[in-house]
């Protein structure tokens, strides 16, 4: 397979994709994306937010109703699936269960024409990558879901696909076979070597598996980058609360200025703000906002130290343990209504329930957002 | 319900009732087949024959003589031909109905293209249309068309009065399958048909099978309609020339009985071989 | 390559993307494949159902001349009348009246002992389905040339058995009278049927959860009243559809009468009258008009049903 290798045309490219169903519901807006040559890209997002409409249109299941579609450098919207030169993993594996293994991974070269030896050899070297080749005689009922899931990468692989598609092919397995195949789905990935689209629910695969995470909500790309970039700077109270686990607190603080300094008044404690994100907080001086605190950057009261960590009174209302750490939900003091804090503390942190006790946050980890757009204020 | 013993007995003595009720007319009838016209006319009537004898199957099928009926001698061969009329006649339309619904009923449910909703509609709505009431000029269509007597004339009625059903019952088996092994196939490189033919058709095989089992017993047991468009011995099938047998005044009962015998044992083996298949289209279908 | 919000990834030399509304090949393939897979059933119900109901119609609004080779006029609605005027026509109704009234009843009350029966599991269950099968597979034609020798007034069964049981004291000529002649073409027929309406039924047991009953005995419910107030209500939808397939089919029971009692006036059903009218007497107007009566008479029939059971089907 030829592909040129200039960035600007290989690979995956979505150009103000839009899908709209009759009756109106707009399932996807003008959705701009490119996948890059050896690119994996996750699309991720809460369910009904068109990440899968999305996949789908890229394969050619899914009818475009505006914007433009391109792999490899050709324009392929509107075209049948067959003419894409994809290759696409499903949730359900979608096995020809009437096939063998074998007849299975060898389907497309068949519609193609190809000739029996080249398939036989090209379907032997797949099952060998995957670890399948005494599955090869086996109907599809007679593999775990594992297995099948091989076996449809197996297919894929062996047509050697300027696009691969990858519709939640983890969502089907239990947690611990999920860990082995995100490992196996990468070899695969780099083996091929092609640009690659991934949608799934979850987070965690999300980050763990993806170049770079589109993030989609309610049809639109939230925010897009590496998983990284959304940790450390996401652009919404959304993307904020969506990456990490557990999420991000959100609480309402209202700015006070006090002599020298700026401060967010959390119940009733007063977080210094730090004199870089002064200038872009100065518009909301007087008002609400919403102050992020991660629940991985509060520290308890032995590791504070002053100037890097603000203060915060609260009560223990629960902690639970994870063996590696402590995971303790706290109520602030002198909130108006109750309002819930997570923080991970160190394992060894001494809690006891009901007490009022200090805790501190990191004062380079504060985010901020517009209450209303839901906009980072940076 | 509880599982006391005397609701288990209700219950045997129901299963065995329902099995009786089942069986014995045609036990009745197999008897009958086997009986001597003496058997059959003794005071009082005997149920078993004294000797049991094959007499009314080799009339019946050898086809010299064998008086029934009014006292007209049955044509040489004419049950033979007949049997062998239903035979391919069924096998004819069941291969034609299959064809139409499977792709008929396949496109409605998968390939939404404009207007196939309204079209599906409207062809399953002609299955409340009573057979009887285009049949006249079903009759007179088939007349001109030369096809009275002929095979295919009943083949092109029977397809035409079982296919809305059929279509209805595979759009509903396709509707339930999952569609990402068609899915698969188009991005494999198949083209519609092709998905269609390598993946869809093989997906539904236990409900062709289904389907099959249904037509067949419909078809052959068809009466009405055969009556009305055959008028000789060439092209009647088995159902229309049994009623022959029943005289007006006397009834040969072991050659009619042989007749009848005879004629439900194809579809008794279908229902047989089948019957799971069977069952569940017919519970399916309500 | 920032992170903000909405980012717009444009590949450099940004041309503008194509048209608006893309030619979508798919779909026009899929559009071709389904025309062309339709069309084959559309064609045959076109012509060989669409097509002669019109031309029935049309029929059943001239006059009969054809049959005595004059030409035949339009007469609007006075074959209707004439026919609902006809006192063989009002009786055939009675008679079908009767049939379906009888044959609802009896399969409505056997079909649910049978599915009372058999709808848990036992051993064996699959060989009594399969043998509960075969009334319904065998031709009804056949079916009754298996029962006419119970009926038959000389040498029949039913005969012998009631005189030696001294219950008769000579042979009846069952199938000339009007009650009994009705009662045996129906049970006739309902032996044909019965598998049908069992298997509906079970299938309805079958999805009436068991907690529904282990919670109702935990309550104190008797199996009878378990019957009544559980069984009965959640039958609702399977009871509707036994109904009206019932309906349906008793109108239309043809073959048993034709091989019990041919065109016997005492027996005859619509259908028998619509067959005697058009192919015997070869009054085609009229008997097409007949025939329209009866399947709006069936229509009815389904739409009473439909309405009444609306709120139980989901």
């Amino acid at each position: 397979m030829d592909h040129p290798d200039t960035a600007s045309t290989s690979g995956i490219v979505l150009e103000g994709v839009r899908k709209e169903f009759p009756g109106g519901v707009v399932a996807v807006r003008d959705i701009s994306l490119e996948v890059q040559p050896g690119e994996l890209v996750v699309l991720v997002g809460p369910s009904g937010c068109g990440k899968s409409t999305t996949l789908r249109m890229v394969a050619g299941l899914e009818a475009v109703t505006a914007g433009e579609v391109r792999i490899a450098g050709r324009v392929v919207t509107g075209l049948p699936p067959r003419h894409r030169d994809i290759a696409m993993i499903f949730q359900n594996y979608a096995l020809y269960a009437h096939m063998t293994v074998r007849a299975n991974m060898g389907f497309g070269l068949k519609m193609a024409g190809t000739p029996k030896r080249e398939t036989r050899a090209r379907v032997d070297q797949a099952a060998d990558i995957l670890g399948i080749t005494d599955l090869l005689d086996r109907k599809p009922r007679q593999l775990s879901g594992g297995q099948r899931q091989r076996v449809a990468m197996g297919r894929a692989i062996v047509r050697e696909p300027a696009a691969f598609l990858m519709d939640e092919p983890l969502s089907n397995l239990d947690a611990k076979l999920r860990v082995e195949m995100r490992a196996e789905i990468l070899n695969v990935h780099r083996r091929i070597g092609a640009p690659t689209l991934y949608v799934t629910h979850d987070q965690t695969e999300a980050m763990t598996m993806g170049d770079r995470v589109a993030i989609l909500r309610d049809g639109a790309l939230e925010q897009i980058g590496t998983p990284l970039e959304l940790y450390e700077r996401p652009g919404t109270v959304f993307v904020a609360g969506f990456i990490g686990s557990p999420a991000m607190n959100l609480l309402p603080v209202t700015l006070e200025r006090s002599g020298d300094g700026w401060y967010a008044s959390v119940g009733g404690s007063r977080v210094l703000i730090p004199p870089r994100a002064r200038a872009a907080l100065r518009p909301f001086a007087g008002h609400e906002v919403l102050l992020g605190l991660r629940p991985e950057d509060f520290v308890s009261t032995e590791n504070m130290r002053d100037g890097e960590h603000g203060v915060i009174q609260v009560t223990t209302a629960r902690a639970e343990s994870l063996g590696s750490e402590l995971v303790v939900y706290f109520s602030i003091n002198g909130a108006a209504a109750s309002r819930p804090l997570t923080a991970r503390l160190d394992r060894r942190t001494a809690v006891r329930e009901g007490t009022s006790t200090r805790i501190g946050v990191d004062l380079e980890r504060l985010y901020f957002f517009d209450p209303e757009s839901g906009a980072a204020i940076r | 319900m509880t599982h006391s013993s005397a609701a288990r007995l209700l219950r045997t003595v129901a299963i065995a009732a329902t099995i009786l009720w089942s069986l014995a007319p045609i036990g009745l009838g197999v008897a009958t087949s086997l009986s001597t016209q003496a058997d059959v006319q003794a005071v009082p009537a005997r149920w078993l024959p004294g000797h049991a004898t094959l007499d009314p199957y080799r009339s019946l099928l050898g086809g010299t003589s064998g008086s029934h009926a009014g006292g007209t001698v049955s044509e040489s061969g004419a049950f033979a031909h007949a049997m062998w009329n239903s035979a391919s006649i069924t096998l004819m339309s069941t291969l034609a109905i299959l064809c139409v619904a499977i792709s008929a009923g396949y496109a409605s449910a998968r390939l939404r293209f404009p207007g196939c909703g309204a079209l599906f509609r409207a062809i399953v709505a002609t299955t409340v249309v009573p057979v009887f009431t285009v049949v006249i000029a079903l009759f007179q269509l088939m007349a001109d068309a030369h096809l009275i007597d002929h095979k295919l004339g009943l083949v092109l009625v029977f397809v035409s009065t079982t296919t809305p059903l059929a279509m209805w019952l595979v759009h509903n088996h396709v509707k339930e399958l999952p569609a990402e092994p068609e899915e698969a196939a188009l991005i494999d490189g198949c083209t519609r048909w092709q998905a269609f033919r390598h993946v869809v058709v093989p997906q539904m095989r236990s409900g062709i099978a289904a389907l099959s089992a249904l037509v067949v017993l419909s078809v052959w047991g068809e009466f009405l309609i055969p009556l009305l468009l055959t008028s000789t011995s060439a092209g009647k099938p088995v159902t229309v020339l049994i009623p022959e047998y029943v005289g007006k005044y006397t009834t040969n009962y072991p050659l009619l009985a042989a007749a009848g015998i005879l004629a439900l044992l194809p579809p008794a083996i279908v229902a047989l071989v089948l019957n799971r298949h069977v069952r569940g289209m017919l519970s399916g279908s309500s | 390559m920032g992170s903000d919000i909405l980012t717009r990834e444009v590949h450099p030399g940004g041309a503008p993307s194509g048209p608006r509304r893309p030619v979508d090949l798919a779909a026009r393939e899929a559009t071709r494949a389904g025309m062309l897979m339709m069309a084959p059933a559309v064609v045959t119900t076109a012509t060989l159902v669409i097509y002669p109901l019109v031309r029935g119609f049309q029929t059943s609004l001239e006059s009969g001349d054809a049959a005595v080779g004059g030409q035949p006029h339009f007469v609007g609605l006075r074959n209707y009348g004439e026919v609902l005027g006809s006192s063989t026509a009002r009786d055939a109704t009675v008679h079908t009246l009767s049939y379906v009234a009888l044959a609802v009843t009896l399969e409505l009350a056997l079909g649910l002992i049978v599915a009372v029966a058999l709808h848990r599991t036992f051993r064996g269950r699959g060989i009594v389905l399969a043998i509960l099968i075969l009334p319904c597979a065998l031709p009804s034609v056949v079916s009754g040339v298996l029962w006419r020798r119970v009926f038959d007034p000389d040498s029949g069964l039913l005969n012998s058995v009631l005189e030696q049981l001294h219950i008769l004291s000579q042979p009846q000529v069952w199938l000339a009278g009007r009650g009994w002649a009705l009662a045996f073409i129906t049970l006739v027929h309902v032996w044909g049927v019965l598998p049908l309406v069992s298997l509906i039924l079970i299938a309805g047991l079958q999805s009436i959860p068991e907690e529904v009953y282990s919670a109702s005995a935990v309550d104190g419910a008797t199996p009878l009243r378990q019957f009544r107030h559980i069984t009965l209500p959640l039958l609702r939808p399977s009871i509707a559809v036994t109904l009206t397939v019932g309906t349906v089919w008793a109108t239309k029971i043809f073959d048993e009468i034709y091989v019990l009692n041919g065109t016997a006036l005492n027996t005859r059903s619509i259908l028998m009258e619509v067959y005697n009218t058009t192919f015997v007497n070869a009054d085609f107007a009229h008997g097409t008009a007949l025939a329209f009566m009866l399947t709006a008479v069936t229509a009815l029939f389904a739409a009473v049903y439909a309405v009444t059971f609306r709120r139980s089907t989901t």
